[in-house]
């Protein structure tokens, strides 16, 4: 889900924060550690982080992990083609010789040097190597890191408030979760899936919703399942019915489930779902 | 009060570490717990890592502080109940197949995790009878058989009695392993994969990189520096062995060949073939272990450098691996006991490794998994064991 949903689903004044979640973060604060967030994908865990600068009224700084990522990255970057740019052009206003001039912040720099306190989420941690994980706790702990090519040392004014989300698939080491509260997300139940979809499709009927998520909750529980649908293939997959000007809500009811393409993703998953709503 | 409950979910094998303990103390003492809710939240979200582990916080949380039943009578127990049935029963096939009520033959196709599911749905439907049966279970003793008895299907449990609890604590764990997601399981097939990637060799860096030279020589502003890459080398031979005979390793044996098989277009070769606890004269191409057997002499003629990877628990009867005729296949006559095999595939294959889905803890408890350990180094089957199994298997 997009952020711009997320602002549809609640906004700030409307959004009440889960309450057992907003315990947890209120002592990840008081203990000056970080929040692992893990759930499966389209649990929003990276909405709750939103929800959380929201009703904090912090600036949310976000941090996407990619595999190829390297730590010094989302710390700062030393720009060395402007500045031999500006070395060999020398139209700038920038003084070539000051190295500083040239080093940008990265995300978690930037949350260390930001004039008020901030939230920092770093969103897919597990899609990095545990190098990247265990070294980014350190800095985190610390609250400081060096710029080696100016020789400085960046420490935190305000330490900002840590939220790292990571995808269930993937087992993070032992060091990094002792570092870090933890708190999983379950998938959403029926009556807040209902509101989740009245949030992206305020004008869908009760006729076809209700059906609809009653079937997606069944296909679910089927055994086997490789890749489980998510809310997003939900959403999707009311998208697709609602296209078809030929579909008929009632049919969901007796159990003709089409597209299902939509919310399996992979061969046998879809092979098994078909199996079922045939039978 | 709070020391107990760090060391009772230690004891049930929440992997609570000290500072998170003293962590906790620390939340406790900034005042920002003022209800018993409070502290279930917030002790969970500093001690429990995993939403694994979750279900058995609760269960001690409630033991401790709600004064609820430690056990409740659904679930938990009854599984308990049904492992240390099953565990009982396996002893005398004929029992086992009585009371549930089937014939030996169909109780042998039956794998281990069905033949649990059919315990319990059993011990389900006549719950009145058996409520709180734990105890009943306790005082039933356990039947003094040992482990080199004759059992179809061969679930052992190695190692010697300890106690009461012995057996039941073996096989509980064994099967904890089964269905938690400790051992390798299909859903973390991707990730299996991604270490198995790594089973590649590395040649000596000394291959010019232009593209990074060019990008270091920009990073220092002109002056050039040189990068050298790993040269590639030609794919690796891959001779995968896997155990399939016996109930304690099917889980295993479909998802062990799924991996290698997805991985098999980055090996130049990949063959598997059969056994039976351990490597006799012969392994076999097809799977029931019939019609197609390689004499190991044949495998030893393969390229030296081939990687060597066993797939098995390890765990049989002693005489099985030492003995000159301690195969359980009475039919056959071997010409050398199982270990010196075992040997000689080791020093012929230098890259060698053995996979075991038994929860590496548990290995000092089996006496033919120690002795295979010293021929053959033993991992783990879980994604830490393929990691340090791979990086073994492509070390120099």
């Amino acid at each position: 889900m997009t952020e711009q949903n997320f602002h549809r689903f609640g906004g700030a004044s409307r959004y009440v924060l889960d309450e057992e979640l907003a315990k947890i973060v209120n002592v990840s604060m008081a203990l000056e550690m970080p929040l692992l967030l893990k759930g499966e994908p389209g649990t929003g865990k990276t909405m709750l982080a939103h929800a959380i600068a929201e009703s904090l009224e912090m600036p949310l700084i976000i941090l996407n992990v990619k595999s190829s990522m390297k730590l010094v990255e989302a710390l700062y970057q030393y720009d060395t083609l402007t500045r031999l740019n500006d070395s060999r052009f020398g139209d700038s206003s920038r003084d070539v010789s000051n190295i500083s001039e040239y080093i940008r912040m990265g995300k978690i720099g930037q949350a260390f040097v930001a004039d008020q306190r901030t939230v920092l989420l770093i969103d897919e941690i597990d899609k990095a190597d545990s190098d990247f994980q265990d070294d980014m706790l350190d800095v985190l702990d610390q609250m400081q890191f060096d710029i080696m090519e100016i020789d400085r040392t960046v420490t935190a004014r305000i330490r900002p408030v840590v939220i790292i989300t990571s995808n269930a698939k993937k087992d993070l080491s032992d060091p990094f979760l002792g570092r870090c509260n933890f708190h999983h997300i379950a998938f959403p139940e029926p009556d807040i899936m209902r509101r989740i979809i009245a949030v992206h499709f305020p004008d869908l009927s009760n006729d076809l919703a209700q059906p609809a998520i009653n079937a997606f909750y069944r296909l679910r529980q089927l055994e086997g399942v490789e890749k489980k649908p998510a809310t997003r293939e939900l959403l999707n997959w009311i998208r697709a019915l609602q296209a078809d000007p030929d579909f008929r809500t009632e049919a969901l009811s007796d159990g003709v489930l089409p597209y299902l393409g939509v919310l399996f993703k992979k061969s046998s998953d879809l092979e098994k779902a078909g199996l079922v709503t045939a039978s | 009060m709070f020391v107990p409950f760090f060391y009772t979910l230690r004891d049930r094998g929440v992997a609570v570490t000290p500072t998170a303990f003293l962590r906790l103390q620390k939340a406790l003492s900034l005042g920002l717990v003022a209800s018993l809710d409070d502290f279930y939240i917030v002790a969970r979200s500093i001690l429990v890592k995993s939403e694994r582990d979750f279900d058995t916080y609760d269960l001690v949380f409630a033991e401790l502080f709600a004064g609820a039943e430690a056990y409740p009578a659904e679930g938990v127990v009854l599984d308990e109940v049904a492992r240390a049935l099953l565990e009982q029963w396996l002893k005398v096939p004929a029992d086992l197949a009585k009371a549930l009520g089937l014939s030996e033959k169909e109780l042998r196709r039956l794998s281990a995790a069905e033949l649990e599911q059919y315990l319990f749905d059993r011990l389900k439907d006549q719950k009145a009878v058996h409520y709180g049966g734990r105890k009943w279970i306790g005082s039933g003793g356990v039947s003094p058989i040992g482990h080199s008895g004759n059992r179809p299907g061969g679930m052992r449990i190695g190692g010697t009695s300890r106690a009461r609890t012995a057996s039941k604590v073996a096989l509980e764990r064994r099967y904890r392993d089964y269905s938690r997601t400790a051992p390798l399981t299909r859903s973390q097939m991707g990730e299996a994969l991604k270490r198995l990637r790594h089973l590649k060799p590395a040649g000596p860096r000394d291959e010019l990189s232009v593209e990074k030279t060019i990008y270091q020589t920009m990073r220092n502003a002109g002056e050039i520096e040189i990068v050298f890459d790993r040269r590639l080398l030609d794919r690796l031979k891959v001779l995968l062995l896997i155990d399939n005979g016996g109930w304690s390793m099917e889980p295993y044996v479909e998802t062990v060949q799924a991996l290698f098989h997805h991985a098999r277009s980055q090996f130049k070769d990949l063959s598997i073939r059969y056994f039976h606890n351990t490597i006799t004269d012969r392994v076999w191409r097809d799977p029931e272990r019939r019609s197609k057997p390689e004499t190991v002499e044949d495998l030893l003629r393969r390229d030296p450098e081939t990687r060597l990877i066993f797939v098995g628990d390890a765990s049989m009867a002693p005489e099985e691996l030492l003995a000159v005729d301690g195969s359980i296949m009475l039919e056959y006559r071997q010409k050398q006991p199982s270990i010196e095999r075992l040997k000689t595939l080791a020093t012929t294959f230098r890259h060698a490794a053995w996979f075991n889905p038994v929860s590496s803890s548990l290995w000092k408890h089996g006496e033919t998994i120690g002795i295979i350990r010293t021929i053959i180094p033993m991992f783990e089957l879980n994604l830490a064991g393929l990691e340090k199994g791979v990086r073994h298997l492509t070390a120099r």
